[in-house]
């Protein structure tokens, strides 16, 4: 095995190790989106997207820096999405097993397409919209592994198991008898895959399509690297047999073996291993041999017109209906599913930072966090909300902050965290058991972990009926998860009233609104035998909840 | 029986010790007194005569959560009438939430340790400490599971995953008539209910037969096809312990189940073969939102009374306090 595919293999390997580790609790020495935060797209588009350096990205800024000196070896070297797609090249290539490739010719004009995605993308970055999403290759390959493969493979897994503990019943063997896999599930899941069966299938057409003629982060380190401090050179011993011509995976060996187009090469030095003379070496200093201009150059209005377009795209989807506007304008439209996870900032600044990678929602140890479709227009696409009838936000996790290459979500301590309100519970009275059946049931009550949901009799029912307390609900969603009404819940999570801050305390800023969240814990201890009743709860010579005369 | 019974039964006439003793009277209470004392102490006599004499049929023992454990389940006769060699034991505490034992929202950790303890001493053979609790499973299992490390090949899980329940019937059921039960309980020999005494703000309180809804599969059809108490009493038609050992050494008397609420220390262990009786002791015995309640007011509990599931007329059944 080449230098290039062991590297290439440990890589791919510690991206999806990673991206496994991305689970609550956060147990790895490395951070989890490590490689998310190498995407120069990433990078460089949420920089203009956001107007503000983000120090999470500095791998990144190694990454392009690197690429001056030693050109796109990220690419070969270390993107997953190349590794994802050298591996589904091998399966889709056309023509026969080990027999030669047949590839349908691709004009080499359509290279330019690249550098028009990457100035679309920074040209609807110029109005604060990001659409780093849509052709990030980090962004793309952590959806693809995070929000499809993983779930799949847990499923399959989960099968095997019921499969094996029959077998073992039938032989008297009791196999992983408590172990369960649950399997994660995700929305949007076509979107993905029909970007990848896309992406796959364009192996019929020439090796590493994406890489060539569509990725932006491709085409920003093409910028970086049309004069790269390491070159290929090819000696005299050359017989211009055309092998390195036709194996090049990127096609930067046009039809000259000694013409290397520097921004298509992205050193994986395949040319070298398999020329039979040897001739081929990449050297510190390159001396000049090919072409060594910038791709773009002449190519003045393409690129006007890519970043025309990019900004018109930008000013359409913000002139959307259901675009939330920086303040609360009146005539806003907030769906009532808005809610953002704790520590989101402000709505506008998290949709410029946020990349849709889905490591928030990988790691999400509730499966609450769901990327949204269309619910808060376009430029909300695919970013996270918490979907309180899946799953309820866990107090003591902090994970999707943590995890987050951009810092669209805070990374807060849990004591912090636990002030990041998002949101408030509502009782929808004609739906609850209690308030309209005058049924007994207090689910919302028992799981709540801040004691904000309060049973009290009511005059009319003969059941105790629940009551939130806005003031110490942070929006966690327990009660709406665990509300056993079904179709909407009788109990459920509005965004009203979250605290979207892009810095300073939760803590302090929710005292000030009055707000209190403090988790249940320890009771206070009284005397078993004491003369007075206890009219602290107010219940005085009342009933007792749950009890009957 | 109560201390004061007991005194009467083995000193002789009660009227005697009030009108005061001759001095032949005396010698002799003097003797049995110093005889009483060798036997209690030496640990042979009383078991067997007194109670072979007057089975309990529920047992109240004050004392520290473990100690009070193992003598209430001693004065049922031991573990040894409730487990026998190579059984396989369920036993069923509340870990249903992820909070320490004070807050009397779980089981005491020792008390189940105890019970445990208590179960492989009788020779159990796999024992299985399950619940099906609300809040993420590691969490709450965490106290009991520490508690149970000394003994390694107990397994104390949150089972929450469906491939470990089972579709079964509850044929002797009104309403509620099928269920998911866990495979373990389906398949134990014995079944121990370990509840915490707490309140419960739509059932009145949580006890052991409340506390068999840990057990299932899919709890929220009770609260919404069917009602609550009657219910739960369905589910004990089928899932019905053979012994009841309830923690009352902290009792979450207000804001229950989920707490936090006036935590009361009554150092108290209950236990009966009848989980009514078990659970309608509990609620005579405790103070609930600051006020004595009855039985009959809490109604699972009656319910279950009305259909011969068990006994809440306390009164009439025979009760052994005890201090340890």
């Amino acid at each position: 095995m080449t230098f290039q595919r062991i590297l290439q293999t440990i890589t791919f390997t510690a991206f999806i190790v990673l991206l496994y580790l991305a689970a609550f609790p956060l147990m790895s020495p490395v951070p989890v989106d490590l490689f998310l935060r190498m995407d120069p797209l990433v990078l460089i588009g949420t920089l203009v997207s956001a107007r503000a350096f983000i120090p999470l990205l500095l791998p990144a800024v190694l990454i392009i820096g690197f690429t001056f000196f030693l050109g796109r070896f990220f690419c070969s070297h270390i993107c997953p999405m190349g590794t994802t797609i050298d591996i589904s090249d091998q399966i889709f290539h056309p023509g026969k097993k080990g027999g030669p490739d047949i590839y349908r010719p691709v004009p080499a004009s359509l290279r330019i397409m690249k550098y028009l995605v990457l100035l679309f993308i920074l040209g609807a970055a110029l109005f604060g919209v990001s659409l780093v999403f849509l052709a990030s290759p980090l962004s793309l390959i952590t959806r693809l592994f995070g929000l499809v493969i993983f779930p799949v493979v847990a499923l399959l897994m989960d099968m095997g198991l019921f499969v094996l503990r029959g077998a073992g019943e039938i032989l008297g063997l009791s196999i992983f008898p408590y172990t369960a896999i649950e399997a994660p599930r995700y929305a949007l899941q076509f979107f993905i895959v029909l970007i990848f069966a896309s992406v796959f299938g364009c192996a019929y057409l020439s090796p590493r399509f994406w890489c060539r003629y569509l990725c932006p982060a491709g085409a920003l380190l093409g910028l970086c690297s049309f004069k790269p401090f390491m070159r290929r050179r090819v000696d005299e011993s050359c017989t211009r047999c055309g092998l390195c011509v036709q194996k090049c995976p990127t096609g930067a060996i046009r039809t000259d073996p000694f013409k290397t187009d520097f921004s298509e090469c992205i050193v994986c030095l395949r040319c070298t291993d398999i020329c039979p003379e040897r001739a081929i070496t990449f050297a510190f200093p390159g001396r000049n041999q090919g072409k060594a201009e910038s791709p773009l150059s002449g190519q003045r209005r393409k690129v006007l017109g890519a970043g025309l377009a990019g900004a018109g795209a930008a000013l359409v989807s913000l002139s959307g209906l259901r675009q939330q506007h920086r303040g609360e304008a009146p005539g806003q439209i907030v769906p009532p599913t808005l809610i953002r996870p704790p520590g989101a900032i402000p709505e506008a600044d998290f949709l410029a930072r946020c990349v849709r990678c889905g490591e928030c929602m990988k790691a999400c140890p509730t499966n609450t966090l769901q990327p949204i479709g269309l619910l808060s227009g376009f430029t909300a696409f695919a970013s996270p909300v918490i979907t309180p009838q899946l799953g309820p936000c866990e107090p003591h996790c902090t994970v999707c902050g943590q995890v987050c290459p951009t810092g669209a979500i805070r990374s807060l301590p849990v004591s912090e965290k636990i002030w990041a309100k998002v949101g408030t519970a509502y009782v929808i009275k004609h739906k609850c058991l209690a308030w309209e059946f005058d049924q007994e049931c207090l689910v919302c009550d028992e799981v709540c972990p801040f004691d904000a949901v309060k049973l009290q009799r009511v005059e009319g029912l003969r059941v105790a009926a629940p009551f939130v307390d806005e003031s110490r609900c942070n929006g966690c969603g327990f009660c709406e998860h665990h509300c056993p009404v079904l179709g909407d819940r009788a109990i459920v999570v509005e965004p009203m009233n979250a605290l979207r801050l892009a810095t300073g305390s939760y803590r302090e800023q929710a005292e000030v609104l009055g707000f209190s969240f403090e988790m249940k814990q320890q009771s206070s201890y009284e005397p078993a035998e004491r003369e007075e009743k206890d009219t602290s709860k107010g219940f005085e010579d009342a009933l007792p909840p749950g009890f009957t005369e | 029986m109560d201390s004061r019974s007991l005194l009467s039964a083995l000193f002789g006439e009660e009227d005697a010790l009030k009108k005061g003793l001759t001095r032949r009277e005396f010698m002799s209470t003097q003797a049995k007194g110093a005889l009483l004392f060798a036997a209690l102490s030496s640990g042979l006599y009383v078991p067997r005569r007194v109670l072979a004499a007057a089975s309990p049929d529920i047992v109240v023992v004050k004392g520290s959560p473990g100690a009070a454990t193992r003598a209430a389940v001693g004065l049922l006769g031991g573990m040894e009438a409730f487990v026998k060699p190579g059984n396989k034991v369920v036993v069923k505490p509340n870990m249903s939430f992820a909070r320490g034992p004070d807050s009397a929202t779980n089981t005491d950790p020792e008390v189940v340790r105890e019970i445990v303890a208590m179960c492989r001493e009788a020779g159990a053979g796999k024992i299985s400490v399950v619940d099906h609790p609300l809040r993420p499973n590691e969490m709450c299992v965490e106290g009991v599971r520490d508690a149970c490390r000394v003994f390694p090949d107990t397994n104390v899980q949150a089972l929450e995953d469906k491939d470990l329940y089972r579709k079964t019937e509850l044929p002797q059921a009104e309403k509620f008539r099928k269920t998911h039960v866990m495979r373990d309980v389906l398949e134990a020999d014995v079944l121990i209910s370990v509840p915490v005494a707490k309140s419960h703000s739509s059932t009145g309180v949580s006890l052991s037969m409340k506390g068999m809804m840990g057990l299932i599969l899919n709890r929220t059809i009770m609260h919404w096809r069917y009602d609550l108490s009657s219910s739960i009493v369905d589910l004990c038609t089928y899932l019905k312990p053979d012994l009841v050992v309830i923690d009352g050494t902290k009792v979450l008397s207000t804001n229950g189940p989920g707490g936090p609420g006036n935590v009361l220390k009554y150092d108290t262990v209950i236990a009966s073969r009848d989980m009514v009786a078990a659970d309608a002791t509990a609620v005579a015995m405790f103070e609930w939102y600051g006020q004595k309640m009855q039985p009959r007011q809490v109604k699972h509990i009656s319910i279950a009374h009305e259909r011969g599931l068990g006994r809440m007329d306390i009164d009439n059944l025979i009760t052994k306090k005890v201090q340890v």
